[in-house]
């Protein structure tokens, strides 16, 4: 199992930038997600460690040793696509038994490994038969199995689960997560769906266009977002983003909005704006969840009111779409009373509320 | 797709469409331009006619010449060959009739040699050509160019080329003396040359474009596990590649077998008899001899052989390439 | 995606031009022999690959009869035997693809004679020689003999299965809602035929034109036996010429297998993205 470094990695493709400056440091084992909408460059950061391409610029290091110049067949990499990529001309044994019979181990070894991660994966009975007839979902295990099984150092899955039904997803991230500890192999997974790296992931890494947004854990990335992007990006449902002009009236700030309305600065998010002196606009992030109804819970919470637009039933959940002046809020209905065209009093939970800059998408701490 | 419909319907529809004109213009023609079938068996009329009156009745024909000692030096037109039926002698003749044995003899050696080493040469140059690089469609369209070549001109080339006084000689420092085309041994070799740098080209066009059904994919995924080139070759590229490599054995193989144009233009089957092929001693047997009943039993013989061995074949390779 | 090493592409590269070498070299040795003058075409004063003293001799000789420098005449010039290969092949080319591409149109929309393709394709497998006696005697019987339409016949039905073939996987690739689309709008069967799908599939119809007349254009059997002085093709004549004085004509052979070389050559290029489908029946595609 190797520990994995990019320092500095930089990717051209003619004009355009695929990768830029992005260093991460993954530890031994770990198991890290690369997140990001499509484009960004995660698949492309995911090619060049498993060398199907070479950075323009910058460094890869397995365990402190440089890449450069190792061919793909070298680097003893475990690597699963989107599509399987199976091979539908063999059985189920030899798929599995590829890796290890071009490395020329003896036969015995080989039909004990093979078997070994069958039974894991649930395949042993269908050793014989040709890898055509399984269906979708073991495919899809037989995929993992395959890399697996020559123990590699480092495990690359491109949107491995992106074409399983819902329900078989959920039981594969199980899955997952129970064969990396096992094994205890280096994993980097790479998605677009934030509910998986946030469900599966030790750390995840949040790319935009190239560049390296945010590397914590999961609650870091959810709870203490490092740019506007990250936060619009990761949580379910999304953060409410409100963008204005930030006025000091008498020691009282409050944020002016773009589109009329105003919204008093209190409690943490007064002390986050406070810091950036020189800021002049601001945008104030707030998780739906951290929106509530009725009276006043805590002294800080700024109270704001608005019309109801429209109310939607999402599982459980009511959501209810408040509209204030041009300003438009998601919040969780959670006292179930609201109708459409009331006009209500809703809450901002102070210390739940994120200060960005508006120019640079940067967040602003009172205590960084 | 939708915008090629809409507009070439409305260009077409409009005067042939239900305007309730006077039945005058439906005729037959109309008539069958409308019904599927009908249509659909006059259009088929031709090539069953040709086929019928080409292919039929002519096999009808040597079939019932083959039964019968007739030549056109009986003076009788051919209908009249019964006067001379043999029953089935010319069958019993060809079995033993050493000349035709050898002539098959010849031909089979050069199969053995030519298809083999034009298969081998063409996998090779196939596989060269997998990957993308700079010039590649300029190299694959010059290496196509020999099997475009009129295959009696290729014959007139090598003719030149492996003239005692030729170039070939003159590149390997051979001596003038060292014949090719009246050589006993070498002639046939010539002629295995000739007919590999003819069609060594096809066999590389037919296995590039199976190399190139592989998936990509899976090729990656071979070589992530640690395959090299050469193990993913033997054990990915080429199993997938069977139904192609099918293909192209049985149809090089049934053409090299009615091999003509070549021999004949560089050594006229000589020396000797030496590059005499079964096209070239029916050939003989045709217009110096004229022993045409036999001839035509000799041919009925070699179509059934060939014809069984050529479908069976294809009809696997594409059961293999569907399935 | 992933890049070979540069000792691998040398040795590729290298591989590759030695092939070229190995395709060059014959073609180099008649091209350049076409342009030899009389003393050059055996090699008595030493062997050279380019011309000493390159002429157009050769190709004068055989347009004209006569040439500069030449002591002997030709009885015939190529006039004769470029205007056959060219006439029979095309109008071979023309009766195989009207035939094959209407039967095959028909096999694959109406389903008629599905037992056909089998029958059309076993043609094509067999010796032409293992069946030329019959042909011999019928076309001696129609006085076909020697005449252009008794070849382009043979021809037409020589490459018929290719044709058939080769239009049949053009056909298939028309999405037959585009038929019925026309067919609802109220086209006969004939209409749509002709004003819809032969349109769609025009450029197949070109390849196919091509593929065959390459095929007639370098016949050589066919035309051996069913010609003699006045219809003798091309190749045919190219290979049997001879002077008055018995000589070898090296120079005068290579000009006309030049010439004769070059059409099929062109075609081939323009066609070459469907080679693999007519060679194989349609049972590949590239």
């Amino acid at each position: 199992m190797s520990s994995i470094t990019l320092n500095r990695v930089t990717k051209r493709f003619d004009q355009f930038t695929a990768l830029e400056n992005l260093s991460l440091d993954i530890l031994e084992g770990e198991f890290v997600a690369l997140l990001g909408p499509s484009g960004c460059g995660k698949t492309t950061t995911m090619n060049m460690i498993a060398g199907l391409d070479e950075p323009s610029e910058g460094g890869i290091y397995f365990d402190g040793e440089s890449l450069s110049g190792i061919p793909l067949q070298d680097r003893n990499i475990g690597f699963v696509f989107q599509n399987y990529a199976i091979f539908t001309h063999l059985s189920v044994y030899k798929n599995l038994a590829y890796g290890l019979e071009v490395r020329r181990l003896p036969k015995s070894e080989i039909e004990r490994r093979v078997r070994a991660m069958a039974d894991r994966m649930d395949l042993g009975k269908d050793l014989d038969r040709p890898a055509t007839s399984l269906s979708v979902n073991e495919l899809q295990k037989l995929a993992i199995g395959r890399s697996a099984v020559v123990e590699p150092r480092v495990f690359l899955l491109d949107e491995p689960l992106s074409s399983l039904d819902a329900g078989f997803r959920a039981y594969m991230r199980a899955e997952l997560k129970v064969l990396q500890q096992e094994f205890g192999q280096t994993m980097i997974y790479v998605t677009h769906d934030q509910i998986e790296a946030m469900s599966l992931a030790d750390k995840i890494a949040v790319i935009d266009k190239g560049r390296l947004m945010q590397y914590g854990s999961p609650l870091a990335v959810y709870d203490d977002p490092a740019n506007r992007f990250v936060a619009n990006f990761v949580g379910s449902p999304r953060i409410n983003l409100v963008d204005g002009e930030l006025r000091d009236e008498a020691g009282r700030r409050s944020l002016v909005l773009n589109g009329g309305g105003m919204i008093p600065l209190s409690g943490g998010v007064d002390a986050d704006f406070a810091r950036g002196a020189a800021v002049h606009g601001g945008s104030i992030g707030i998780r739906p969840q951290d929106i509530y109804f009725g009276d006043r819970r805590a002294d800080d919470d700024i109270r704001l009111t608005g019309t109801v637009e429209s109310l939607e039933r999402v599982g459980p959940r009511r959501l209810a779409y408040i509209r204030m002046q041009e300003a438009r809020f998601l919040a969780v209905d959670d006292r179930d009373e609201l109708s459409v065209r009331e006009e209500v009093a809703f809450h901002l939970v102070a210390n739940k509320c994120m200060a960005f800059n508006l120019k640079t998408g940067e967040r602003l701490r009172a205590n960084s | 797709m939708t915008d090629i419909i809409s507009t070439r319907v409305a260009d077409v529809s409009g005067d042939e469409a239900m305007d309730g004109k006077a039945p005058l213009r439906r005729g037959y023609w109309s008539a069958v331009a409308r019904d599927g079938r009908r249509l659909g068996k006059w259009f088929v009329a031709p090539t069953v006619i040709l086929l019928l009156f080409i292919v039929v009745f002519p096999l009808a024909m040597q079939l019932y010449l083959s039964f019968t000692w007739w030549t056109p030096l009986d003076g009788v037109r051919w209908y009249r060959a019964f006067e001379s039926f043999n029953a089935g002698d010319n069958y019993a003749r060809l079995a033993v009739d050493s000349a035709l044995w050898s002539a098959i003899w010849r031909t089979l050696v050069i199969m053995v040699f030519a298809v083999p080493a034009q298969f081998l040469l063409g996998l090779g140059l196939a596989y060269l050509f997998v990957d993308q690089f700079p010039g590649r469609k300029f190299f694959y369209s010059v290496l196509l160019t020999p099997m475009m070549i009129v295959p009696a001109v290729v014959g007139l080339m090598f003719f030149l080329v492996f003239q005692g006084t030729g170039p070939f000689n003159h590149t390997f420092g051979l001596p003038a003396s060292f014949t090719w085309l009246t050589d006993v041994h070498r002639a046939m070799l010539s002629v295995i040359i000739a007919d590999t740098w003819q069609w060594t080209p096809l066999m590389f066009l037919i296995l590039l474009s199976g190399m190139l059904a592989v998936p990509p994919d899976q090729l990656l995924a071979a070589r992530l596990l640690g395959g090299s080139s050469w193990q993913n070759f033997r054990k990915i590229i080429l199993p997938r590649m069977k139904p192609v490599i099918a293909i192209a054995l049985v149809l090089r193989s049934v053409e090299c077998f009615k091999i003509f144009d070549l021999n004949f233009v560089m050594t006229k089957g000589g020396p000797g008899v030496e590059t005499e092929t079964v096209s070239l001693y029916l050939y003989k047997k045709t217009f110096a001899d004229l022993d045409w009943a036999y001839v035509g039993a000799i041919g009925l013989v070699i179509l059934f052989v060939l014809s069984a061995i050529a479908a069976s074949g294809l009809a696997f390779a594409s059961k293999k390439a569907k399935g | 995606m992933v890049r070979p090493s540069p000792g691998a592409l040398a040795l590729k590269y290298a591989l590759i031009l030695f092939a070229c070498a190995i395709v060059a070299y014959p073609l180099l040795w008649m091209v350049t022999m076409a342009f030899k003058p009389y003393p050059e075409w055996t090699t008595g004063t030493g062997m050279t690959w380019f011309p000493k003293n390159p002429t157009l001799q050769n190709f004068e000789f055989i347009f004209f009869g006569h040439a500069k420098g030449a002591v002997v005449s030709l009885d015939r010039t190529i006039v004769g035997p470029l205007i056959a290969s060219i006439v029979t092949s095309v109008c071979g080319t023309a009766l195989a693809v009207v035939a094959g591409t209407l039967s095959s149109y028909a096999v694959v929309r109406y389903g008629i004679l599905s037992g056909l393709p089998l029958q059309v394709l076993q043609l094509r497998l067999f010796p032409p020689l293992a069946v030329m006696i019959p042909i011999m005697v019928m076309w001696a019987f129609l006085g076909a003999g020697d005449t252009w339409w008794g070849l382009s016949l043979i021809y037409g039905i020589v490459t018929l299965p290719f044709a058939f073939w080769l239009m049949k996987t053009f056909f298939e690739e028309v999405p037959i809602e585009i038929e019925d689309a026309a067919r609802v709008s109220g086209c006969s069967h004939w209409r749509v035929f002709y004003r819809i799908t032969l349109p769609i599939v025009a450029p197949g119809l070109a390849t196919c034109a091509l593929f065959v007349f390459i095929m007639n254009w370098s016949d050589y059997l066919l035309a051996l036996m069913l010609t003699q002085k006045n219809w003798m093709t091309l190749p045919v004549y190219m290979s049997t010429l001879t002077s008055a004085m018995g000589g070898q004509m090296y120079g005068v052979k290579s000009a006309l297998g030049l010439i004769a070389a070059i059409p099929p050559v062109v075609f081939g290029l323009l066609i070459q993205k469907h080679l693999v489908r007519g060679l194989t029946f349609g049972a590949l595609k590239q």
